[in-house]
């Protein structure tokens, strides 16, 4: 069986799936969820939001007031990040280019 | 999951234009030996009795969907039809069907088909999406591409077009309409229907990404500058003018990419311009892994990424194909950068 293709079936939205190999050099699936937190806060910090793993099988998405909601994938995250900040999140907004090519 | 892929039933979506040539089409591959033991889904709107007809004749399962178009509100029939093709199949009703085509109404957008492909539960553990087929009428190209923003859907989500009535249009006209598509859409291929020798396996066979992955890269450019011959233009400036909003282009990565990170990235941008960006399709060298990494997305939709074997050459970079609908792509590559962190060139703009 191909380790890789195990891991793509093992989870349900595109956005969560990964496609490194532990034995090929890659992290593990504990590992890429807390690398995937970590850079959807690299973004998300722009918007005043933050992202936590719920027990590795959702994400809470919560804002500084104190808003919280559940989500279960990446991809889900912009919708309800948008509904929380009451804005929209453009990743081509030249802001927030600006500042992640900051760093 | 080789095997159990190749045990997932394909379904192959024809789509196309009011009046293209969908059903003619249907007609001859349903002819084909290869094509004997596929089952139809064909909707009903305008001349449904002549479709269901025709269909009919060549005596393969058919279910009429209850409604009159595809769309989103429809979706929900798909989804029952294709449940009751299986269910039927599993207690031996209707014949054991090994593919099914799906006959989309000219106005259909194949967004919402697609995403009931890939989403729902049961349908993604027993079929899997074949190849998408767009026809597009050579003397009504024009009409197709205007007025109608399922057309350039249509043509944006194919794998293969097949440009029909080629006898009846000018050969000027032809070639101007296949350098449109190709231009429009350079990650399909384009056949002329009468004029090329294509048949069913070759229009339904899902080539292994790596290889359709390669052609389109290079045809940007001959669809771009070489183009069609100068009888051609006057064609080619009359289609452009209704699809001028619609560009292709193509972003190189030259260092491999933190998956996650473009997932983010792909995501967000889906998230925000879904209903402009009309196709996503490429190749990725991903830190971490030997093996390419094959995208593939179609509005908001998106498949689930698969491994490639090997690389389709020595060129090892990330290629990315993008067909979006009046977007800055200048901003979208510097986007794409940003998020990354990796250098990313545009190859050629349509």
């Amino acid at each position: 069986m191909c380790g890789m293709c195990g891991v793509f079936l093992g989870e349900s939205n595109w956005s969560d799936t990964t496609v490194t190999s532990v034995t090929g050099g890659g992290r593990t699936r504990r590992h890429e969820r807390l690398h995937r937190v970590a850079l959807t806060n690299r973004i998300l910090k722009h918007c005043a939001l933050k992202v936590s793993d719920w027990n590795g099988v959702s994400y809470v998405l919560s804002s500084a007031t104190g808003q919280t909601a559940i989500v279960d994938s990446i991809a889900a995250v912009w919708p309800v990040a948008e509904q929380l900040r009451k804005r929209p999140i453009d990743p081509l907004d030249e802001r927030l280019i600006a500042a992640l090519e900051r760093g | 999951m080789t095997s159990q892929a190749s045990a997932h039933t394909p379904v192959n979506l024809v789509t196309g234009f009011l009046g293209s040539g969908k059903t003619t089409l249907l007609q001859r591959l349903l002819r084909s030996p290869q094509m004997s033991r596929t089952a139809v889904l064909i909707n009903e709107l305008g001349e449904v009795g002549l479709d269901h007809l025709l269909v009919q004749q060549v005596d393969e399962p058919v279910v009429l969907l209850e409604s009159g178009c595809i769309c989103c509100t429809i979706r929900s029939d798909l989804s029952s039809a294709l449940r009751d093709l299986l269910g039927r199949r599993e207690r031996g009703e209707i014949p054991a069907f090994n593919r099914v085509v799906i006959e989309t109404t000219g106005l259909a957008d194949p967004g919402p088909i697609l995403y009931t492909l890939l989403s729902e539960r049961v349908i993604q553990h027993h079929f899997r999406l074949g190849n998408v087929i767009a026809t597009v009428d050579a003397v009504n190209a024009a009409l197709h591409l205007a007025d109608n923003p399922e057309g350039i859907k249509q043509v944006a989500a194919a794998d293969r077009l097949l440009i029909t009535k080629t006898d009846l249009a000018e050969p000027a006209q032809v070639a101007a309409v296949r350098q449109v598509l190709a231009q429009i859409n350079p990650s399909a291929e384009v056949w002329d229907a009468l004029q090329d020798p294509w048949d069913a396996d070759a229009l339904l066979e899902v080539r292994p990404a790596a290889r359709s992955v390669m052609p389109e890269l290079t045809r940007f450019t001959a669809a771009t500058e070489d183009g069609a011959s100068a009888a051609a233009q006057p064609y080619v400036k009359a289609l452009r003018r209704h699809s001028e909003q619609v560009a292709s282009f193509s972003l190189v990565l030259e260092q491999p990419l933190d998956w996650t990170a473009f997932g983010i990235w792909l995501s967000m941008l889906l998230n925000r311009y879904g209903n402009d960006v009309l196709r996503v399709k490429g190749i990725l060298q991903v830190q971490g892994s030997d093996a390419p990494v094959f995208i593939n997305a179609v509005q908001h939709i998106v498949h689930p990424p698969q491994h490639l074997e090997r690389w389709p050459s020595q060129d090892q970079r990330s290629r990315i194909v993008f067909i979006t609908r009046g977007m800055d792509h200048a901003r979208l590559r510097r986007s794409l950068e940003a998020f990354c962190g990796a250098r990313v060139a545009e190859l050629s703009v349509a």
